[in-house]
């Protein structure tokens, strides 16, 4: 079998023309849109979401609608001869606690709303693609595995996607994530990744009852800091959130930090996390409290080369379609899928902004192009980019 | 009251009920049903959107149980009706619904136009500021219709609390509801208080139904409807829907205030004609609120003339276009 590259002038015509025959599934794309985003579903508490997926994976008719024991909805479109299967995936989870009004609104132009852009659009566009591939009478060689993965963002640290592959019996071929947002992302590597929190804790075990747990953070925060990151490979430290106390006349009786170290090597990420375990117990020892650091995601680094026919392929259908291709970031779930030795690629649906608030949201017009881009990767890698059976 | 119990046993659902959508539209086609949906509206730019996008796709694209979406809008000066045909619905503007019986301005009036210019045998009715929207809010009203052909009228209600402990729970309606309408309903017209929400906007009605009874213009549209059809019809021909929640605007007492004055003169006019009560004088259209304004007490007066439309089935153009006879 020849492989087929969507540069090829006629692929590339049929992409580029093909957000006018999905203009008659905008409304359906809203609509499911809509009603998984008003399900809240925090990390580990994804279940009502993932009901809804798999009814709507069941009323068009794709097989083996279930779940696995990570929680993640799964559904497959056979293929013509089998063989390895295409996995199409979108986290199910958000970032926002069912405590929160999960009340969309729309405009004419865009949708507004927690949790919209990531990655609520992501799992819209999964669930509807069964539907358009449908209409549009497209079928593929390969099998199609959609799933809505569980237990992705924070502590869930993509748990829902790993396990499904490190147990699947089914053999896969390359994967596909789909995020709301940003249309153009065209991820293809993996950095090397901690996610860590450091609680500190009034420690009443030797009767000294240090209650300054904030005073403590600060040191270790000042610590932390002085830690040199190198500049090659390249190396950063996030401190992303902190809270502590609960009034403002009484010591704090705890505080936590939580930061993301991030990099291109594995091993000058693991050395700097025993810098700061280190950090960590001297100052717990100083200050005679406890200090816990604890490890809640990590991803390893690696990827694709940009010279990868799935990269070069995707960039033709972003190109085909007037899409602005942006500078390669890296993707967590492409870490997972590294871990499994298969090729995969993460991209996005449309534009949005305000990610992690109430008034995050996401631009209506550009989710056809978004959709017509991941059919259009998705025949890509049918044709073989990726290698066959 | 036994006859309430028993309404209350066979003639209140849920939605839940009615999950087999699929089955529902195979009633309907065999039956041989239009359904028409109509949205009222004024200035509702921020969620006719939702509504329409929803509505279209679940109820028209994926399982066709609409037969219409239609918008009939009072005149808003915002984008409502540009937003709502972007994503698929009719729209009209009242005013140019039936030019020769004039223009009056209020929701009962889009309702009434609603009967001439829909087509369908149902027509379901459900405003345009519910922020939760679902499509519960049409299919948990219509089934009962298409399943039990002597239903004629099925009014939505929202549960509002969680059971206590002792596994019972207040279910009612909002403060007007509680106050002045099942109240009043008590007194006049006791089966008719077994309505859990009499006021709510959201209704299913066979067309035989909406073309027999007039429609005042203003608030006082719902509670006349249930008077009107109960006296006809009787409460056999009410059948109701917990939609579980709703959300919407919150309306401030002052407004209130406005809605009891048109219910009450809706209500006063139907004890006069029924000869409940006797002689009362003429019902001023002049409701009276006060205000302070800067340490001095005074009166904000509202002219809020309740004009009710006649039965449409007396409208020459609407006999016309149906073919309706005397029968």
């Amino acid at each position: 079998m020849t492989h087929p590259t969507l540069a090829t002038q006629d692929s590339g015509r049929w992409v580029h023309d093909l957000p006018v025959s999905l203009g008659d599934y905008r409304e359906m794309l809203l609509a499911n849109l809509i009603m998984i985003g008003e399900i809240p579903a925090p990390a580990f508490d994804e279940a009502a979401r993932i009901e809804f997926v798999k009814q709507r994976f069941t009323e068009c008719g794709l097989q083996k609608v279930s779940s696995d024991s990570a929680g993640n909805g799964l559904a497959v479109l056979p293929g013509q001869n089998g063989g390895r299967s295409i996995l199409l995936t979108a986290h199910t989870d958000t970032p926002f606690p069912d405590t929160v009004a999960h009340t969309l609104t729309v405009s004419s132009d865009r949708v507004t709303g927690p949790g919209v852009a990531d990655n609520s659009l992501g799992l819209a566009a999964l669930t509807t693609l069964p539907t358009i591939l449908e209409g549009l009478g497209l079928g593929f060689t390969h099998d199609l595995v959609f799933m809505a993965d569980t237990r992705s963002l924070g502590k869930g640290n993509l748990e829902g996607l790993r396990s499904f592959l490190t147990r699947a019996d089914i053999p896969i071929l390359a994967g596909l994530t789909i995020e709301g947002v940003q249309l153009g992302r065209l991820d293809y590597i993996s950095l090397a990744t901690l996610g860590g929190e450091i609680a500190c804790v009034t420690d009443t075990t030797n009767g000294t009852a240090n209650a300054d747990t904030i005073a403590a953070l600060n040191q270790i925060i000042t610590r932390l800091r002085n830690i040199p990151m190198p500049g090659e490979p390249l190396t950063r430290l996030v401190l992303g959130s902190i809270a502590g106390g609960t009034s403002y006349k009484s010591p704090a009786h705890s505080a936590t930090l939580r930061f993301q170290l991030r990099g291109e090597s594995d091993t000058v990420v693991d050395g700097i996390a025993e810098e700061i375990l280190t950090i960590c117990e001297e100052v717990a020892t100083d200050l005679e409290l406890g200090v816990n650091f604890d490890v809640i995601a990590r991803t390893r680094a690696g990827g694709l080369s940009p010279g990868h026919p799935l990269v070069q392929n995707a960039l033709a259908v972003q190109e085909s379609l007037g899409i602005n291709t942006l500078a390669p970031a890296h993707s967590s779930a492409a870490s997972v899928f590294l871990e499994g030795g298969l090729p995969s690629l993460t991209v996005g649906v449309s534009r949005g902004e305000n990610r992690g608030g109430v008034n995050e949201y996401v631009d209506i017009k550009p989710t056809l192009k978004g959709l017509a881009q991941v059919i259009g990767i998705l025949r890509a890698i049918d044709g073989g980019c990726c290698g066959e059976d | 009251m036994a006859k309430i119990d028993e309404w209350l046993n066979n003639n209140t659902f849920h939605y839940g009920q009615f999950w087999d959508i699929k089955r529902l539209i195979n009633t309907k086609e065999k039956r041989n049903i239009k359904v028409s949906l109509c949205i009222p509206t004024l200035n509702e730019e921020l969620t006719i959107a939702k509504e329409v996008v929803l509505f279209k796709s679940e109820l028209v694209d994926r399982y066709p149980l609409l037969d219409e979406i239609a918008v009939i809008d009072s005149g808003s000066t915002d984008r409502t009706l540009e937003v709502a045909e972007s994503f698929g619905a009719d729209v009209y503007l009242s005013s140019d619904i039936l030019p020769h019986q004039g223009t009056r301005r209020g929701k009962g009036e889009n309702l009434w136009k609603a009967i001439h210019q829909l087509s369908g045998d149902i027509i379901v009715y459900v405003d345009a500021d519910i922020k939760n929207i679902h499509p519960r809010f049409v299919y948990g009203l219509v089934a009962p219709l298409i399943y039990r052909p002597e239903i004629h009228y099925v009014k939505a209600f929202y549960d509002r609390t969680l059971a206590d402990e002792t596994g019972i729970r207040p279910s009612g309606g909002g403060r007007v509801t509680e106050i002045l309408v099942r109240p009043l309903f008590s007194l006049f017209f006791p089966e008719l208080a077994a309505l859990i929400q009499p006021l709510s906007g959201e209704y299913a009605v066979r067309r035989h139904v909406l073309e027999r009874i007039p429609f005042p213009i203003g608030y006082g549209v719902e509670t006349s409807h249930l008077i009107d059809v109960y006296s006809e019809w009787g409460l056999e021909a009410f059948g109701q829907t917990d939609l579980d929640r709703r959300v919407h605007r919150h309306q401030p007492t002052r407004e209130l205030g406005k809605m009891s004055f048109g219910i009450l003169h809706a209500f006063l006019t139907r004890l006069r004609s029924r000869g409940i009560t006797g002689e009362m004088p003429p019902l001023t259209p002049i409701l009276r609120q006060f205000q302070v304004n800067e340490g001095k007490y005074e009166q904000v007066v509202y002219e809020l003339p309740e004009e009710e439309r006649p039965p449409m089935i007396d409208i020459p153009e609407y006999r016309e276009r149906f073919g309706a006879n005397d029968n």
